[in-house]
């Protein structure tokens, strides 16, 4: 049998009677880059909130490494090995930039040098190492994503998960966070992309699973999803490929 | 490193302040309230500036150090150090149930509950018995290692001795892990948390070291003055004073809450000695017996309260990062 590292069983979140996530299961492999699309409002954001420890999901499980990650708190799914960055971007607004990767590098140290060392280097493979004395505030959205992305590798997670990293993101930033994303997956670690582009999807991604009102509608390599009658009709739309 | 030179520096040219200015009680009467008064929001600033949760409550932990110290020394004549160690305990322990169960809440949450526990403790220190009550705590004599109590100078030198650590502290903090987590929780508590920082763990210890600091200095203002009452040590006004003395230095600064304190407690201290109104009448532009002379003799020294929240608002409209974000290069 196959080790998953992350395995998602029969998960559904309620929210009073309203149902966001509905008996969701998948499982993602390791060094995989595994995409999770659907519509706005399909439950993607949400059901990174219940892997994450943001709010526990009211049925199912979450095993993360062996082990069921459920109940625990964020900063413990963190330490574990999975960490995810926000579509909404959080940058540490007041913090520079340095500091802010700083402050990720410091769940694998206790050491300042140490952590800005780490922070450095991260901020080095994914460019931003010419704005490390700048306010993180005052970054401009393409550079605040990669904000994000340095931040969470600074953990220096098994696992990420990327809500809309490329949101709002024109070509050539979309193509420089997807590189970003090749060399981590490269040095070992396993993606999980939550994505409205398809063509970043379909590009990068080996597996996708497809969300809709909640529910999983179709799993299956790029091509599979793309050639899928469901999918193109929920998501899609009037079955062109986008 | 600069900055614990800075405080070296700075602490021993204050200690050396008494003995230049010779024996002078009101001067040193007025340079003890500033030091506390700094110290009190250096250590308010620990949890308020750097981890970004405003307790509205700290004169609870001022109250704590202080009765705890008074009613040990009175029942037991015990040792005033020890005193003020169990002083500590109290606080910390206020501190911990406060933070157990109220930092699991976000927002303005802290805020409020922190009021509800120093009222809680206020109404509680009014109607016990063991406590004084409305009458509070006398101390008719103290001891302490042969030390001439009776002189202000062990206190001017044991306030300093208190804001040289708690700047100590905060400068090696924010130099330091815990000091990264404070301000990452400050900014974002969701992106805090997702990059493995335990809020309640990390506010619980930045809300105790303020809540002990906090105490001590209680345990050496009952010592210092000989006598303590709810309304001296466990007001709501006291935590407020506390807050805009930081608020007004600027807040999330090592020297914010020192600058604070300096600029309020001279001027809470010339408006209640009817400073302004003396000037008037010495210029010759207001007689003394008139209206206007009696109107500022009778109301003006009340009136610090009111000029704080002048100086308040007129900061947060023009100064939101405080007098000390008047020097601070944007970058």
């Amino acid at each position: 049998m196959i080790q998953h590292l992350l395995h998602i069983s029969h998960v559904s979140k309620h929210f009073g009677g309203n149902v966001a996530v509905s008996d969701v299961s998948f499982s993602v492999d390791e060094k995989q880059i595994f995409g999770l699309i659907g519509p706005n409002g399909a439950g993607k954001t949400t059901l990174f909130n219940c892997i994450t420890g943001f709010f526990p999901a009211t049925y199912g499980d979450v095993i993360f490494d062996n082990k069921k990650i459920n109940s625990l708190r964020p900063d413990e799914v963190c330490h574990l090995g999975m960490v995810r960055t926000w579509q909404r971007v959080k940058p540490l607004g007041s913090l520079t930039v340095l500091e802010n990767v700083m402050v990720g590098a410091f769940s694998i140290t206790n050491s300042i040098r140490e952590a800005e060392a780490i922070a450095q280097e991260n901020l080095q493979s994914v460019g931003l190492t010419e704005y490390a004395n700048k306010s993180a505030g005052s970054l401009p959205i393409g550079l605040k994503k990669k904000l994000e992305l340095a931040r969470v590798l600074a953990t220096h997670p098994k696992m990420l998960l990327l809500d809309e990293i490329c949101g709002g993101l024109n070509h050539t930033e979309t193509g420089s966070i997807l590189d970003i994303i090749r060399s981590v997956r490269q040095k070992g670690a396993t993606i999980v992309f939550i994505e409205h582009d398809m063509k970043a999807v379909t590009s990068i991604c080996d597996r996708i699973v497809v969300l809709n009102s909640g529910e999983k509608l179709a799993e299956g390599t790029p091509e599979e999803i793309t050639n899928n009658p469901d999918v193109i009709a929920a998501y899609l739309g009037g079955g062109h490929n986008a | 490193m600069k900055q614990f030179a800075l405080i070296v520096t700075l602490a021993a040219m204050a200690a050396a302040l008494p003995l230049l200015i010779g024996e002078s009680p009101y001067f040193t009467g007025i340079m003890i309230s500033v030091l506390m008064m700094a110290a009190l929001s250096s250590a308010w600033n620990l949890l308020g500036g750097y981890a970004g949760q405003y307790s509205f409550g700290h004169a609870a932990y001022f109250g704590a150090g202080a009765y705890t110290t008074m009613i040990l020394i009175t029942l037991f004549n015990l040792n005033p150090i020890l005193c003020m160690a169990a002083g500590i305990v109290v606080a910390c322990i206020i501190a911990l149930i406060t933070g157990s169960i109220v930092f699991r809440l976000r927002g303005h949450y802290f805020a409020l509950a922190s009021i509800a526990v120093a009222e809680i403790v206020r109404l509680s220190v009014l109607n016990f018995e063991f406590t004084g009550g409305a009458q509070g705590i006398l101390l008719s004599d103290v001891s302490l290692w042969g030390l001439d109590l009776n002189s202000k100078n062990p206190f001017y030198y044991g306030m300093l001795l208190v804001l040289v650590v708690t700047l100590a502290i905060t400068a090696h903090l924010r130099k330091s892990k815990t000091g990264f987590y404070l301000q990452a929780i400050r900014e974002d508590q969701d992106a805090a948390s997702s990059l493995g920082i335990n809020l309640s763990f990390y506010k619980n210890k930045a809300l105790l070291i303020s809540a002990a600091v906090t105490s001590v200095l209680g345990s050496l203002y009952g010592v210092y003055i000989r006598f303590i009452d709810t309304s001296a040590v466990l007001d709501l006004r006291l935590s407020i004073e506390i807050i805009l003395t930081a608020i007004i230095g600027g807040v999330g600064t090592l020297w914010g809450p020192v600058v604070g304190a300096l600029l309020l407690v001279p001027l809470a201290e010339m408006l209640r000695s009817n400073f302004l109104g003396d000037a008037l009448v010495k210029a010759g532009l207001v007689s003394e017996t008139s209206g206007l002379g009696i109107f500022l003799k009778e109301n003006l020294a009340h009136a610090h309260v009111l000029v704080y929240g002048i100086i308040t608002v007129l900061c947060i409209l023009y100064l939101p990062k405080g007098i000390l974000g008047l020097f601070r290069r944007v970058k």
